[in-house]
């Protein structure tokens, strides 16, 4: 059974926040002026076109959360030679020591296969943990990821496009058991149906700002548009 | 107001600020000057009758006696056993080193000067200290070969996606960090090239036989030099054999019981006098008046040293000669192995042909062909025209191969002008200028053979026991190599980028 961590929130329940902050990329300025606050229990669905910087937000989400975050990134982050099961295992490379590591490499330490084996069960991996990464598909590449990222039982989840290439169905399911294993969530998206259904708080990017910010129950997908309007 | 342009002229095409024309120039530049230099060249031909020995030679590789060798096997096997310990001590110096590669400019300067000596110069100098020896051999083989793989299992690490190391925590120790993200991403250029590699030191091993080793090379070398063509020809095709069948007898499941096995066959050991070997590091190998504190009978030490001027000028020349008769030999012969020209059984012929000039060892190439012409500077450029030819040519047909023509009928030598070869010329060239290392080397090696170059005094000094003027001279022949290597690596295509409007970033870790 993986058992969630808890954050301390501070006096004000807030784990991470921005404060007139000036993101960047590449030496590229992203947001010049972003203030965001996060409080613990937030389930943040993140919106807005490709390239608007939905990355560059949730990377410094990452850095300023360091190891309170269990970080999902795009299925490319993926060793693509190593099995599934090691793949998993680096999730919590640094919680070994390096022999342990080391050791795990040539054979798998049973209690850890144990454990990632159960995990990989309820994400729809089973029988393929030997499987080598690349040879598996990208629908499955995507759960690798997510399995990843549950393993570091961390207290918040940042996901950056997690269910993009698996169907709807599976997406809603996956999105549950994120949702049921950490404590706080922020997750870029494209599909504003699943951002609506499954999270309570939905922030809209565009041009540099945030342009939403907003219960999901007080939106509707109409309100999105505008996030998508290419003028 | 409508303005047609003037036809291209004849040169125009040199004058643009584009790769293509600046490759053009490059190459008209280097075609230019040998042939400006060739009347320097002793390209003379000295024996009386060369094609009646080129006659005999055939005969004896189409009639190969297989029983004139007294123990062709165990020859066979020192040959493996050598190489394939050679390249296990290899990676165990390199690998270390190829971690710190590009963080130290002393390992990367330490390196290119280790590589810059040739596998059997390395030999002739381990040779007056550990005598005929497998220590000799292993040294020979592992030293230039752990500074290779330094750098080039440097330079593979460096260009493996660094996403997958990006996501781990920032506690991850360095170990973990290496065996899980950057290993496994690396692991099979490394693997597949130092299985090249392997196959390169199976060739030096057989050179080994030319300073006394017992490897095939050593009964090539006797049997040819006394004109036992029958025999030689048996173990010419031994060893063809042996690179042929590489894929199979060298398998990777295979490599433990032939690394046990050899182990047992590695000897002689020698007893090394700790005296000597001391007298020899601290005293032989250093000029006189160095020693002695007399610095100014310095320069007359110097002069002391053979005509050294006729003899890097060879070296040179006749590096620029193979570079260019390398081109040559490799724009006429990739399109015999293409699958764009020709029939299966055309491409079978070509692949043959050039797998064999590929596999011969150009020492021993040169040394058939010196048989045939005399000691000139011609069968040297021959013989590295042809295998690095023949190398380059291999690598152009597949890099061809993977091009589809925009134009689906055009065939023949406009489907060669016009499709094929602007799109791998600039790959042709950066393999030709990382070649030309390479070739260099070589150049240096082939006056063991009695061409006047640098290697043909470095020969005789160590023949004379004149160790400080030996060491002297492979310091020279190493500088002028590293030299080389700069000025190739300048000219290399994918050093010519496009002209950029911003300037370059300063490389990271470089101080200003």
């Amino acid at each position: 059974m993986l058992d969630t961590a808890t954050v301390d929130p501070g006096a004000s329940g807030v784990i991470a926040g921005f404060d007139h902050a000036c993101l960047s990329h590449d030496d590229h300025i992203v947001f010049p002026e972003l203030t965001l606050r996060i409080q613990q229990g937030d389930r943040i669905a993140l919106l807005g076109r490709s390239g608007v910087g939905k990355s560059t937000l949730l990377e410094a989400l990452r850095l300023r959360l360091d190891d309170q975050s269990a970080w999902c990134p795009q299925a490319n982050a993926l060793v693509p030679t190593l099995s599934a099961y090691h793949n998993i295992y680096m999730g919590r490379l640094a919680h070994f020591s390096r022999w342990q590591n080391l050791i795990n490499l040539l054979r798998p330490d049973p209690t850890c296969w144990q454990e990632i084996s159960e995990l990989a069960d309820t994400l729809g991996l089973d029988g393929l943990l030997r499987r080598q990464v690349d040879q598996l598909s990208g629908g499955q590449q995507q759960r690798v990821a997510i399995a990843r990222a549950l393993y570091q039982k961390r207290p918040v989840f940042i996901g950056d496009e997690p269910v993009a290439s698996v169907d709807p169905r599976q997406g809603v399911r996956l999105l549950d058991l994120i949702n049921a294993r950490h404590q706080t969530c922020v997750v870029a998206l494209h599909q504003r149906e699943l951002a609506l259904a499954h999270f309570d708080r939905i922030i809209g990017l565009d041009d540099g700002r945030i342009i939403i910010d907003a219960p999901a129950n007080e939106l509707s997908a109409s309100d999105l548009d505008v996030l998508y309007v290419t003028d | 107001m409508s303005r047609t342009e003037a036809p291209a002229g004849w040169f125009s095409w040199l004058r643009g600020d584009n790769v293509g024309a600046r490759l053009l120039r490059l190459t008209l530049a280097m075609i230019a000057i040998t042939l400006l230099l060739l009347p320097w060249a002793d390209l003379s031909i000295t024996t009386h009758d060369p094609w009646g020995e080129l006659g005999r030679m055939l005969k004896g590789m189409l009639l190969p006696d297989i029983t004139a060798t007294e123990s062709p096997l165990r020859a066979l096997l020192l040959t493996i056993a050598f190489a394939l310990w050679g390249v296990v001590l290899g990676i165990v110096l390199g690998f270390p080193l190829a971690l710190i590669f590009m963080r130290s400019r002393l390992v990367r300067t330490l390196c290119a000067f280790v590589r810059a000596i040739h596998e059997l110069f390395w030999a002739l100098l381990f040779l007056q200290v550990f005598g005929l020896s497998a220590i000799t051999a292993l040294a020979a083989i592992a030293l230039p070969y752990a500074a290779t793989f330094a750098k080039v299992y440097a330079e593979i690490l460096a260009q493996i996606d660094r996403r997958p190391a990006r996501m781990l925590s920032s506690r991850t120790d360095r170990l973990s960090r290496f065996v899980y993200t950057e290993l496994p991403l690396a692991w099979q250029r490394l693997s597949g090239y130092t299985r090249y590699r392997f196959e390169c030191a199976l060739r030096a091993s057989v050179l080994l036989g030319f300073v006394g080793l017992p490897t095939l090379g050593y009964y090539l070398e006797s049997a040819f030099r006394q004109g036992r063509y029958h025999e030689g020809g048996a173990l010419l095709w031994a060893f063809y054999l042996l690179i042929a069948l590489l894929p199979w007898w060298a398998h990777r499941r295979l490599l433990v019981p032939w690394l046990l096995g050899t182990a047992f066959l590695l000897g002689p050991w020698p007893s090394v006098n700790p005296t000597l070997l001391w007298q020899f590091l601290s005293h032989d190998i250093w000029p006189q008046p160095l020693l002695s504190g007399d610095i100014a009978a310095l320069p007359g030490w110097f002069s002391g040293l053979p005509d050294l001027l006729p003899a890097i000028g060879n070296t040179l020349l006749l590096g620029l000669m193979s570079t260019v008769g390398s081109l040559l030999v490799a724009l006429l012969a990739w399109p015999l192995v293409s699958r764009h020209f020709g029939n299966r059984a055309t491409r079978t012929l070509g692949r043959s042909t050039l797998i064999v000039m590929r596999s011969t060892p150009e020492l021993l190439l040169a040394f058939i062909l010196l048989l045939l012409t005399g000691p000139s500077l011609l069968p040297a450029w021959i013989a590295l025209s042809l295998h690095n030819g023949a190398l380059i040519a291999f690598l152009a047909a597949r890099h061809a191969d993977e091009i589809r023509p925009g134009l689906p009928d055009i065939r023949g030598i406009n489907l060669y002008s016009h499709e094929l070869l602007p799109r791998i010329y600039p790959g042709i060239l950066a393999l030709l200028f990382y070649r030309a290392e390479v070739i260099m080397r070589e150049t240096a090696l082939l006056g063991m053979l009695g061409v006047v170059t640098l290697g043909f005094h470095i020969d005789s000094s160590f023949e004379y026991l004149m160790f400080d003027q030996a060491v002297a001279l492979l310091m020279i022949t190493a500088l002028i190599n590293m030299g080389v290597d700069v000025l190739s690596r300048r000219l290399r295509p994918d050093a010519l980028p496009e002209r950029r409007h911003q300037p370059r970033p300063a490389p990271v870790g470089d101080s200003v």
